[in-house]
C-alpha cells in the first residue's frame, strides 16, 4: 500500500519582490514518478531546492512522511531518504568512479549493502577511473548512481538527461521506470522526448504557480500548456 | 600507484633517519631533529590543508600554544610528571582552542579566503596576546629554561635520544594521519574538499567533519610545539606568530599539499638552504626563498614531491 511520503502544503517562496513559487500544494507518495515541466524561469528548481531543504519556504510547510523538514540542514534531510541529483553533473573528481559510489553509500542513515548500481548505470568497467576523467555522459550516470546507491525513499531529479544522446536519454527513462519500483521519484525535465518516454504523472510550473497536473497525455495535447511554452500565456 | 609511491618514498625516508645518525657529528644530528620537528608541525598544517583545501594562515599559534602550555606546565605547575601532562596539555589546549575557533567558523558557513583571513588575525592576536601578558608568557623575550622530557623517570636529552624521540614521533604521526587519509573519513573528507554541497545532500555532516579535522590538525600542532620547547628548552614569542605561520606554509606548498610526507621534506630542505645560505650572507636568504616560492609555484604547484612522481610517469611513459 502506498503513503503519502511528501506533502507540500501552501508553499510560497519569495526573493525580495519577486515571487519564484506561490502557494503550492503538492503531494506524491511512495513507489510513484512524477515528471515537473516548465518554461525557463517557472518555478522549477526552486520546487526541487524547497524539497531538499537548500531553500526554506517563505510560507507554508513541507513534510516528509509526516515531519516538517521546512529549515532542517541538507545533511539531515538527505539522512531522511531524500536523494538529489543536480541539474550540473557534481560529482567529486579527485576520487574514482567506485568511491563516489562509496561516498554515497556511506552518507545513508541506514548504510545499505553495496549492490551493483554500477552495473545498472553502466560503469562498472569504469570503476577505478576518476570521476574527473569521465565523459559528460558518464557523470550525470555517475551522479545518478550515485542518488540511487543510497537507497533513497524520495529521489529527485534536476535535468538527468541534459547533454545526454536520445539513446541514452531513453535508457534513462527505463531506468527510472525500473526505479520506481522500490522509491519514489521527482524528476524535473526540459526535454519532452525524455517526458513522453516516462509517460507519466506530469506537473507544469508556470510563473511560480501549479498551473496543470495529470498524465503526459493530457497535458501535451492541452492548448493552455502549449500557449505557456510558446511564450503565448 | 600514487599511494604505493608514497608508502616507498616514507619507507626510504625512514631508511635515512635511521641511519643518518651514523654519520651526523651532534651539530647536525640537533639541526635535522630541529628541522624534523618543524616537519611536524607542517604536517599539522598539510592534514587539514591538503584534505580539506581550506588554508588555516594561523597555524603556529597552535604550534605556540602547545609550547607555551607545556612550558607552564612543566616549569611552574608542581605536578608529578609534568612532561607527560604537559604533552597531554600541549594537545588538549590548541585542540580545544581549534573546537572553538572552528565551531563558529566552519559551522557559520566561513570558507577559503575568509576561513584564511580569520585565521591569520588569530595569530596576530595570539602573538600580541603573549607579548603583552608577560607576567606569565615573559613576555617578548619568552621564557627560559623549559625542563628537558622526562618519561617514566628517566630524561630525555642529548642530540642522540631527542633525535630518535622525534624521529619515531614523527614517523608514527605520519603513518597514522596516512592511515586516517586512507579510511572511509579521509575519503568523505576528500569529496567535501571537492564539492561541500553535493557530499552534504549524500548524508555527510561536512562542518562536524572540517571541524574535527581542523581540531586533530591543531593538535599535532600542539604537540609538535610542545616537543619543541622541552628540546629547546625555551619558549617565545616567534614560536606562535604570523612570521612562523607563513613560513608553515612556504614548506608545505614546497614539499607538496596533500602528501603529508612532501611538507616534512619542504621543511628540511626549506630550513637546511636557509642556514646555509644565512652563513654567507643573511639578507639574502627573503630574497632566494621568495624567488624559490615563485619558482615551485610554476614548475612544479603540487611541490616537489610531484616532481618524483612527474618523472616517473614520463619514464614509464618513454618506455612504453
Amino acid at each position: 500500500m502506498s503513503e503519502v511520503l511528501l506533502e507540500m502544503k501552501g508553499v510560497s517562496v519569495k526573493f525580495g519582490g519577486l515571487t519564484a513559487l506561490s502557494d503550492i500544494d503538492y503531494s506524491i507518495t511512495s513507489r510513484s514518478l512524477a515528471c515537473i515541466i516548465g518554461p525557463n524561469g517557472a518555478g522549477k528548481s526552486t520546487f526541487l531546492n524547497v524539497l531538499t531543504g537548500t531553500l526554506r519556504p517563505s510560507i507554508g510547510s513541507v513534510a516528509f512522511r509526516g515531519r516538517d523538514i521546512g529549515g532542517l540542514a541538507l545533511h539531515r534531510i538527505s539522512r531522511l531518504g531524500i536523494a538529489r541529483k543536480f541539474q550540473i553533473p557534481s560529482v567529486f573528481p579527485s576520487l574514482s568512479v567506485a568511491e563516489n559510489m562509496d561516498v554515497a553509500r556511506w552518507g545513508a542513515a541506514r548504510e545499505p549493502d553495496e549492490t551493483d548500481v554500477l552495473e545498472m548505470v553502466g560503469l562498472s568497467a569504469r570503476r577505478d577511473v576518476k570521476a574527473a576523467d569521465l565523459s559528460h555522459g558518464e557523470k550525470q550516470w555517475l551522479e545518478i548512481g550515485m542518488a540511487i546507491a543510497a537507497s533513497p525513499k524520495l529521489l529527485l531529479l534536476d535535468e538527468p538527461t541534459a547533454g545526454m544522446t536520445s539513446q541514452e536519454t531513453q535508457a534513462t527513462a527505463a531506468l527510472l521506470h525500473r526505479l520506481k519500483r522500490h522509491t519514489a521519484i521527482i524528476a524535473v525535465e526540459h526535454d519532452i522526448s525524455f517526458v513522453r518516454a516516462l509517460d507519466t504523472d506530469t506537473l507544469v510550473l508556470h510563473q511560480g504557480r501549479l498551473f496543470r497536473r495529470g498524465p503526459f497525455s493530457e497535458i501535451e495535447a492541452d492548448e493552455a500548456v502549449r500557449d505557456v511554452y510558446l511564450g503565448r500565456r | 600507484m600514487k599511494h604505493r609511491g608514497r608508502l616507498v618514498a616514507l619507507a626510504a625516508g625512514t631508511c635515512v633517519l635511521s641511519i643518518y645518525p651514523a654519520f651526523a657529528d651532534e651539530y647536525h644530528l640537533t639541526v635535522l631533529r630541529d628541522a624534523l620537528l618543524f616537519g611536524l608541525f607542517a604536517v599539522s598544517l598539510d592534514f587539514f590543508w591538503g584534505s580539506t583545501g581550506i588554508l588555516s594562515f594561523g597555524h603556529a599559534t597552535f604550534f605556540g600554544l602547545g609550547g607555551y602550555v607545556m612550558t607552564l606546565v612543566t616549569m611552574t605547575s608542581g605536578l608529578p610528571a609534568p612532561s607527560v601532562l604537559g604533552l597531554f596539555a600541549a594537545v588538549g589546549a590548541p585542540a580545544a582552542l581549534a573546537a572553538i575557533v572552528g565551531y563558529f567558523l566552519l559551522f557559520g558557513g566561513v570558507r577559503g579566503s575568509f576561513f584564511t583571513i580569520v585565521t591569520l588575525a588569530l595569530s596576530v592576536i595570539a602573538q600580541q596576546l603573549v607579548i603583552s601578558w608577560s607576567s606569565v608568557t615573559g613576555g617578548d623575550t619568552g621564557l627560559l629554561g623549559v625542563p628537558p622530557l622526562a618519561l617514566g623517570g628517566y630524561e630525555i636529552s642529548g642530540a642522540m635520544a631527542t633525535y630518535i624521540v622525534v624521529a619515531v614521533t614523527l614517523i608514527v604521526v605520519l603513518l597514522a594521519l596516512r592511515a586516517l587519509e586512507q579510511s572511509r573519513w579521509g575519503k568523505i573528507l576528500i569529496a567535501i574538499g571537492d564539492n561541500e554541497v553535493r557530499a552534504a545532500a549524500l548524508g555527510h555532516n561536512a562542518p562536524a567533519r572540517l571541524t574535527l579535522t581542523f581540531v586533530i590538525s591543531a593538535a599535532v600542532a600542539g604537540f609538535a610545539g610542545g616537543l619543541y620547547v622541552a628540546i629547546a628548552g625555551v619558549v617565545a614569542p616567534d614560536l606562535i606568530g604570523l612570521l612562523l605561520s607563513t613560513e608553515v606554509i612556504v614548506w608545505v606548498a614546497i614539499g607538496g599539499r596533500g602528501t603529508l610526507l612532501g611538507p616534512v621534506v619542504g621543511a628540511v630542505l626549506v630550513q637546511r638552504a636557509q642556514q646555509e645560505i644565512s652563513s654567507m650572507n643573511p639578507s639574502l636568504w627573503p630574497l632566494i626563498l621568495g624567488c624559490t616560492f615563485v619558482i615551485i609555484v610554476f614548475v612544479a604547484p603540487d611541490g616537489v614531491m610531484s616532481i618524483a612522481e612527474r618523472s616517473r610517469m614520463l619514464l614509464r611513459r618513454r618506455s612504453a
